[in-house]
C-alpha cells in the first residue's frame, strides 16, 4: 500500500515538475542578448545607475536595435567602442529582426531598455512619443557639437524634429530613403539612359519593353507600401509640397481634392496604361519581386537604401547597382526624396539615462558615419561627410550623397510626425492607399477613381 | 481491492488536473484577456490603454475589410468542407475496398501533407504559382494553353481559388485516415449480404458505408470547420498577405494586420472575439444541420 502511495507522489511530483518546466520554457526569452566586454572583466554587480567616473561611465546600459538589412556589424562596433572607453559600463544589447516584438513586454511593463533604435516591424516612433514612451531629450541635444565645433542639430541632413514646441524625443540616425534601382552596368551596355524625370522614366520603360520583351517595372504587390513609400511620396513631394504630402497622409479632404494629387495618379495610371508593369506584381512579396530585379527579369524597382546589403548574397557578380531617387517629378524640376529616416532615442523610463544619453553623443561623429557608409552600404544622417575617399563605400553610395548634398539635383521633403488623433487618420489612409494602389496598377481602377475613393475617405475619417 | 472515493478522486484529479491547468493558462486566460482588452483603445506596446466600451465593436459593425473577410473565410470553410470530405472519401474507399496492393505506400503519400509544416506548404505553393517560373503556368504553356497562365497568386479574382487548392491537397491524408479507420470497422457480412440481395456498389456505398461511418464523417466536417476559420490565417499570410488589395484577406489575417502592423491591438482583440463568436455559431448550425440519428444495422 505505501508502495502504491509512493508511486503516486512520484508521478504527481513528476507532473507538477514537468509542468513548472513547460511555464519556464514558455517564458523563455528568445532576444540576443550580447553582453559587450572588454579585456576587463564584466562587472555584473554595478550599480544600475552611478555617475560618470574616471573611467567613464559605470552602471549597466541596456541598448536595443533592430537588425534588418543593414546588418549589426556597424552598431557592434560602435558599441565595442563605447565600452573601451567606459570600461566599468556593462552593457546589454537586445537585438535581432524581431527585437521589437522580442522586447514589446519590457515597454508594456514599464522596463524597457535604456537607447532604442526605431527601426523594423513592431517599432512605430509616433506611437511611442504619443504613449509617453521616450524621453524629452531637447536641453541636451542643444549642447552637443560635432568635432568641428558645429552644433549637432545643424549637421543633420534630416533634421531633428521638434514636436509640442521645441521637444526633441530622438535624434536621426540613418538616413534611409527610397528611390529606384537600376543595374546601371546593364544600362550602359545597352544604351540606356537613367530617367531625370517621369517623361524620361516613362519613354526608357517603353523603350526597355521594346528591346528586351521585359516588363521593365516591378513592386511588390504583397507589401504595396513599397510602391507607395518609394513611388507616390516622392511624386506627391515633388507635385506639391512637403505641406501637400503631409495633408494627403493626414486625410486633409482639400489635399486630395488638389489637381497635384490626380496629376501624380494620372502618372501611374499612364505606367499601368502603357504595360510596363510586370503583370505579376501582385503576387510577389518583396523578395521575389527583388530576385527579379536581380535576374534581369525587370529593370527598375522602387527600393529603399538597404537593397544592396539585404539582396547581397543573392546578386550577380556582374550586376552594378544605380539608384536614382524616383523620377515622378515634370521635367525641369528637380528629383525629390522623402527620407525615411531611422532614430534612436533613450526610454522615459531609462534605468542610466546618463549612460544613454553620452551613447548617443557618442556615436554621432564622421568617423562613424564612414563606417556606417562601408558597413551596411547606406548613409548616416550626417551632412558633409566626404565618402569619396573611403574605399570601402560602394561606388552607387558615393554619387547618391553627393547627390543628397546638392539641392539643385535633389530636394528632399520630410515626414511630419502626426499627432495621436492624426495618426489614427494616417493608419486607415494608409491602409486605403495600399489597397486601391494595387487595382490602380493593375489597370482595374482609373486615377479618378482612385482619388475619389481617397477623398470619400478622408472626409469618411475627418467627420 | 476495490478503491476508496478519495483514491478515486485523485486519480481523477491526477488525469484531469494538469490538462486542465494547461487549458486554462493557454485557452481561457487569453480568451477572456481578449475580450477584457476589445474593450480598450490599445497599441499592445505600452502600459497605456483607455476603456472606449463598445467602440470597438462598433468600428467593426463599419469596416467594409471585415465584411469581405467573412465572405473569404466562409469561402474557404465551403470549398475546404467539400473538396477535403470528397477526395479524402474517395480515397478511403479505394484504399479499403478495392483492395490495392500499394495501398500502404498511398497512405503514407496522402499524409505526407499533414506532417508538413504549413509554412512549407505555403513557400512550396507558392512556387508553384509563381507568374514566370511556376509549374502551373509551364504546363499550360507546354499543353497549349498559354492564355489561360496567369498570376494566380495576384489574380482579384483567382487568388481565393488558388489557396484553397494546397489548403485541400494539405487535408486530405489526416481525413482519409479518419474514414478509412471508420470503413474498416464495417462488417464485411454487410457487404456480402448486400451483394447477394443484388446491390450495386454505388448502393452500397450510399445505403452502408456513408450511413455507418456517418459519426466520423460528420466530426471531420466540423474539424474542417474549426480549423478553417482560425486557420486558414497561415496560408493566406504567408501566400499573399491577405492580396492583392483585400481580396484574400481573411478575419484572422485581418486580426494580425490591425493589431501588429496598425498598432490597434484593441481593435485587434475584437475581431478575435468576433472570430471567436462566428467559429461557435457556425459549428453549432452545422451540428444542427449534420444531426442524424446513428445507423446500425
Amino acid at each position: 500500500m505505501n508502495h502504491k502511495k509512493g508511486i503516486k507522489q512520484f508521478w504527481l511530483l513528476f507532473t507538477l515538475v514537468g509542468l513548472l518546466m513547460l511555464l519556464a520554457a514558455c517564458s523563455g526569452d528568445d532576444t540576443t542578448e550580447d553582453v559587450a566586454t572588454t579585456d576587463e572583466s564584466t562587472k555584473t554587480d554595478s550599480p544600475t545607475t552611478e555617475p560618470a567616473t574616471e573611467d567613464g561611465l559605470s552602471g549597466k546600459l541596456e541598448i536595443q536595435y533592430f537588425v534588418g538589412g543593414y546588418g549589426d556589424e556597424w552598431w557592434k562596433q560602435v558599441i565595442g567602442d563605447f565600452k573601451k572607453e567606459n570600461p566599468n559600463l556593462e552593457i546589454v544589447e537586445h537585438a535581432g529582426p524581431n527585437i521589437n516584438t522580442e522586447m514589446n513586454t519590457r515597454w508594456i511593463s514599464n522596463d524597457p531598455p535604456d537607447v532604442v533604435y526605431i527601426d523594423g516591424a513592431g517599432a512605430n516612433e509616433t506611437q511611442m512619443i504619443a504613449e509617453g514612451q521616450l524621453m524629452d531629450i531637447s536641453s541636451f541635444v542643444k549642447d552637443l557639437k560635432m568635432e568641428d565645433d558645429t552644433p549637432l542639430l545643424d549637421s543633420f541632413i534630416s533634421p531633428a524634429e521638434e514636436i509640442d514646441g521645441g521637444k526633441i524625443y530622438s535624434l536621426p540616425l540613418v538616413f534611409d530613403t527610397w528611390g529606384i534601382w537600376y543595374d546601371a552596368k546593364w544600362f550602359k551596355d545597352n544604351n540606356w539612359a537613367p530617367p531625370t524625370d517621369f517623361d524620361t522614366w516613362l519613354s526608357s520603360m517603353e523603350k526597355i519593353k521594346e528591346e528586351t520583351n521585359i516588363s521593365p517595372f516591378i513592386t511588390t504587390g504583397q507589401h504595396p507600401q513599397y510602391f507607395e513609400r518609394g513611388v507616390l511620396n516622392p511624386a506627391f513631394a515633388a507635385a506639391g509640397g512637403e505641406e501637400f504630402l503631409n495633408d494627403l497622409r493626414n486625410g486633409v479632404v482639400e489635399a486630395w481634392q488638389r489637381p497635384e494629387a490626380l496629376e501624380v495618379m494620372t502618372k501611374v495610371q499612364k505606367m499601368a496604361d502603357a504595360k510596363v508593369v510586370d503583370p505579376g506584381f501582385a503576387a510577389y512579396n518583396h523578395t521575389q519581386s527583388q530576385m527579379n530585379f536581380l535576374l534581369h527579369k525587370n529593370a527598375y524597382i522602387p527600393v529603399g537604401f538597404w537593397l544592396p546589403n539585404e539582396m547581397k548574397n543573392d546578386t550577380p557578380s556582374d550586376l552594378e547597382f544605380g539608384f536614382t531617387p524616383t523620377p515622378m517629378n515634370n521635367p525641369g524640376e528637380p528629383l525629390a526624396l522623402v527620407p525615411d529616416i531611422r532614430t534612436i532615442a533613450v526610454a522615459e523610463k531609462a534605468k542610466n539615462p546618463e549612460a544613454a544619453k553620452a551613447f548617443l553623443a557618442f556615436i554621432f561623429t564622421e568617423k562613424y558615419a564612414q563606417d556606417f557608409a562601408a558597413s551596411t552600404g547606406a548613409i548616416m544622417n550626417l551632412k558633409n561627410v566626404d565618402l569619396s575617399a573611403n574605399t570601402n563605400v560602394p561606388e552607387f553610395l558615393t554619387g547618391i550623397n553627393d547627390m543628397i548634398n546638392n539641392p539643385s539635383a535633389v530636394k528632399l521633403y520630410k515626414h511630419h510626425t502626426p499627432n495621436a488623433e492624426e495618426q489614427k487618420i494616417a493608419v486607415e489612409i494608409t491602409n486605403e492607399i495600399k489597397l486601391q494602389l494595387i487595382e490602380v496598377l493593375l489597370g482595374k481602377k482609373t486615377a479618378e477613381q482612385f482619388i475619389d475613393i481617397m477623398t470619400k475617405k478622408s472626409q469618411e475619417l475627418r467627420k | 481491492m476495490a478503491q476508496t472515493a478519495k483514491q478515486r478522486y485523485l486519480f481523477l484529479a491526477f488525469c484531469l488536473l494538469p490538462t486542465f491547468l494547461l487549458f486554462l493558462v493557454f485557452t481561457i486566460y487569453p480568451m477572456l484577456g481578449g475580450l477584457y482588452y476589445s474593450f480598450f483603445e490599445w497599441s499592445g506596446t505600452s502600459s497605456v490603454k483607455t476603456f472606449i466600451g463598445l467602440d470597438n465593436y462598433i468600428k467593426l459593425w463599419n469596416d467594409s475589410i471585415i465584411k469581405q473577410a467573412i465572405f473569404n473565410d466562409f469561402f474557404f470553410v465551403f470549398v475546404k468542407v467539400i473538396g477535403i470530405m470528397i477526395l479524402s472519401l474517395f480515397f478511403a474507399v479505394a484504399l479499403t475496398q478495392l483492395r490495392i496492393k500499394e495501398a500502404p505506400f498511398y497512405r503514407i503519400v496522402f499524409f505526407f501533407p499533414n506532417i508538413m509544416s504549413v509554412v512549407v506548404i505555403g513557400i512550396l505553393w507558392q512556387f508553384i504559382y509563381d507568374p514566370s517560373i511556376g509549374l502551373v503556368n509551364s504546363l499550360l504553356t507546354k499543353v497549349g494553353l498559354s492564355e489561360w497562365a496567369r498570376p494566380w497568386l495576384g489574380d482579384m479574382t483567382w487568388v481565393l481559388p488558388s489557396i484553397a487548392i494546397p489548403a485541400i491537397w494539405a487535408g486530405i491524408g489526416l481525413f482519409m485516415l479518419l474514414l478509412m479507420g471508420g470503413i474498416s470497422n464495417v462488417p464485411k457480412s454487410l457487404y456480402e449480404a448486400a451483394d447477394i440481395d443484388g446491390a450495386s456498389e454505388w448502393q452500397q456505398f450510399w445505403r452502408i458505408t456513408v450511413p455507418l461511418i456517418w459519426p466520423q464523417i460528420k466530426t471531420s466536417i466540423l474539424y474542417i470547420i474549426i480549423t478553417s476559420l482560425n486557420g486558414s490565417f497561415v496560408l493566406v499570410q504567408v501566400m499573399t498577405g491577405g492580396g492583392p488589395g483585400s481580396a484574400s484577406e481573411v478575419m484572422g489575417s485581418y486580426l494580425y494586420q490591425r493589431a501588429f502592423e496598425d498598432f490597434q491591438f484593441g481593435y485587434g482583440a475584437a475581431i478575435g472575439v468576433l472570430i471567436l463568436v462566428v467559429s461557435l455559431i457556425t459549428v453549432l448550425i452545422s451540428q444542427l444541420i449534420l444531426k442524424k440519428e446513428k445507423v446500425e444495422y
